[in-house]
């Protein structure tokens, strides 16, 4: 479904990138920015913040692509990790897990330009939501203070004032759950627009 | 750590979620892992797919703007500089197709410029990357005293409120310079505070006794921060509430129902 949606595939964009094609470059971001930006915004809070990190970003995709590795998986995990880790990296060194308050990161999304692509992504987007509410409560608060606020395990265990072994094995239960659920969606595991 | 014990931090490490002694670890057993490193990209994988559950949001035109100028401006300056220190000898050129010597001294200025400036910028953002890097230091600080400021209300509030008692904990062998105190109210609410104390091994953490008439009530567990110092809120059995002994033992870090670890910290009886 993947490659119906885009006629070169993202492997291809990144190797067009580490030759030094800037229209490469372009056409990753055209494709990824809304998602990108939309996980940048809700772990900084901050349209302004999430801007600067997407800069950095694709700066780092430029430099780096070449250093991209099928083996690892699916582009799109290259360029979320690479995402997630920068705006961790980012909140952290702003200090706070206190959100940074702004009307702005309240504001409804604009429309994405291309169509097909939106709905692809919220078909996507409503698989995993389901995925995770089928998750208990607790191993789902705990995947989702990890992922969207950066907290390690020891913090979890401190804010949610739970023994720590507790929150590693939620942890570890709701991951293996979300990928057995997830690997059973054809594409959304393993499948990769490569 | 074992080979198994590193395949329980992957999901964990997936989310960013280990702490930097823990995460530091795995990432050198990954080097040498084939079998860990494999299962790490799959972990990763799953973890991708959660950017699905953050809303999308499109965003400003400038950014796209911005990255694209800077990348040019690399590119630019990557030719130019390949320009100055050619490494083969160009082939001579027809004499109607040679440039004046006004646009190869042009040429090269321009070139010049464009480097400069690009040296410039770059000058220019590292200096506000060390800033902001500065300030978020000085933020972080402020916050981390701030908080330990409410702490210490909070001990000394809950310490002086009427009718509440205190504790003491001294070091045994296994930490002589270990140092705790205990606070607690008649319904039991009580606050330890410990120092001193060596960080407990991986999987390990400490536990809080209470101990009367021999009989051991398993209290909660905690874990020191890299100067020896935890803290811990609990709440006394019923039974305990008089004339009860308190300890710290070292146990499995999901805590024990019996004290199974060495004693590092005890009160008088």
């Amino acid at each position: 479904m993947r490659a119906e949606v885009s006629q070169v595939s993202d492997i291809a964009l990144l190797q067009a990138i580490a030759r030094g094609d800037e229209a490469a470059l372009a056409r990753l971001y055209d494709q990824y920015r809304v998602i990108l930006f939309g996980l940048l915004v809700r772990i900084l809070n901050s349209r302004e913040e999430a801007e600067d990190v997407l800069q950095e970003v694709f700066l780092q995709v430029w430099r780096r692509a070449g250093d991209y590795d099928e083996q690892r998986g699916k582009p799109f995990t290259w360029l979320v990790t690479l995402t997630r880790s920068r705006a961790i990296d980012r909140l952290r060194a702003l200090g706070s897990r206190q959100r940074l308050a702004t009307s702005a990161a309240q504001e409804q999304p604009e429309e994405a330009s291309d169509a097909l692509k939106e709905t692809y992504r919220s078909e996507q987007r409503e698989i995993v939501q389901r995925a995770l509410a089928d998750l208990p409560e607790e191993q789902r608060r705990t995947l989702l203070l990890a992922y969207f606020e950066g907290l390690t395990q020891t913090e979890i265990a401190a804010k949610l004032n739970a023994p720590l072994g507790t929150v590693k094995t939620r942890m570890r239960s709701a991951l293996t759950k979300l990928r057995e659920t997830l690997g059973t969606q054809t594409g959304l595991l393993g499948g990769a627009n490569r | 750590m074992s080979h198994e014990e590193y395949q329980e931090l992957l999901a964990a490490n997936a989310l960013s979620a280990l702490d930097g002694a823990q995460a530091r670890e795995l990432t050198a057993h990954l080097e040498s892992c084939d079998e860990c490193r494999a299962q790490s990209f799959a972990w990763e994988e799953t973890s991708a797919m959660l950017a699905y559950d953050a809303t999308p949001i499109e965003p400003s035109a400038r950014v796209r703007e911005n990255i694209l100028a800077a990348v040019h401006l690399e590119s630019q300056s990557s030719v130019a500089s390949k320009a100055q220190v050619p490494t083969v000898v160009p082939f001579e050129r027809p004499a109607k197709a040679r440039q004046s010597p006004f646009v190869s001294f042009a040429a090269i200025a321009a070139t010049l410029v464009l480097i400069g400036l690009s040296i410039s910028l770059l000058f220019v953002w590292k200096e506000k990357r060390a800033n902001d890097a500065e300030v978020a230091r000085l933020s972080s600080e402020m916050q981390q005293t701030q908080a330990e400021l409410q702490h210490e209300r909070e001990v000394v509030s809950f310490i002086t409120s009427p009718g509440a008692h205190m504790a003491e904990l001294a070091g045994t062998n296994m930490a002589p310079g270990a140092h705790a105190m205990i606070a607690y109210d008649k319904s039991g609410q009580a606050m330890l505070m410990a120092r001193g104390l060596p960080s407990a091994p991986s999987g390990k953490a400490y536990q809080l006794w209470f101990i009367k008439d021999g009989k051991k009530m398993p209290g909660r567990v905690f874990q020191t921060d890299p100067s020896g110092s935890g803290m811990l809120k609990d709440q006394l059995p019923a039974e305990a509430l008089s004339a009860a002994v308190f300890a710290i033992t070292l146990e499995p870090e999901n805590g024990v129902a019996a004290p199974t670890g060495a004693v590092y910290l005890v009160s008088g009886s």
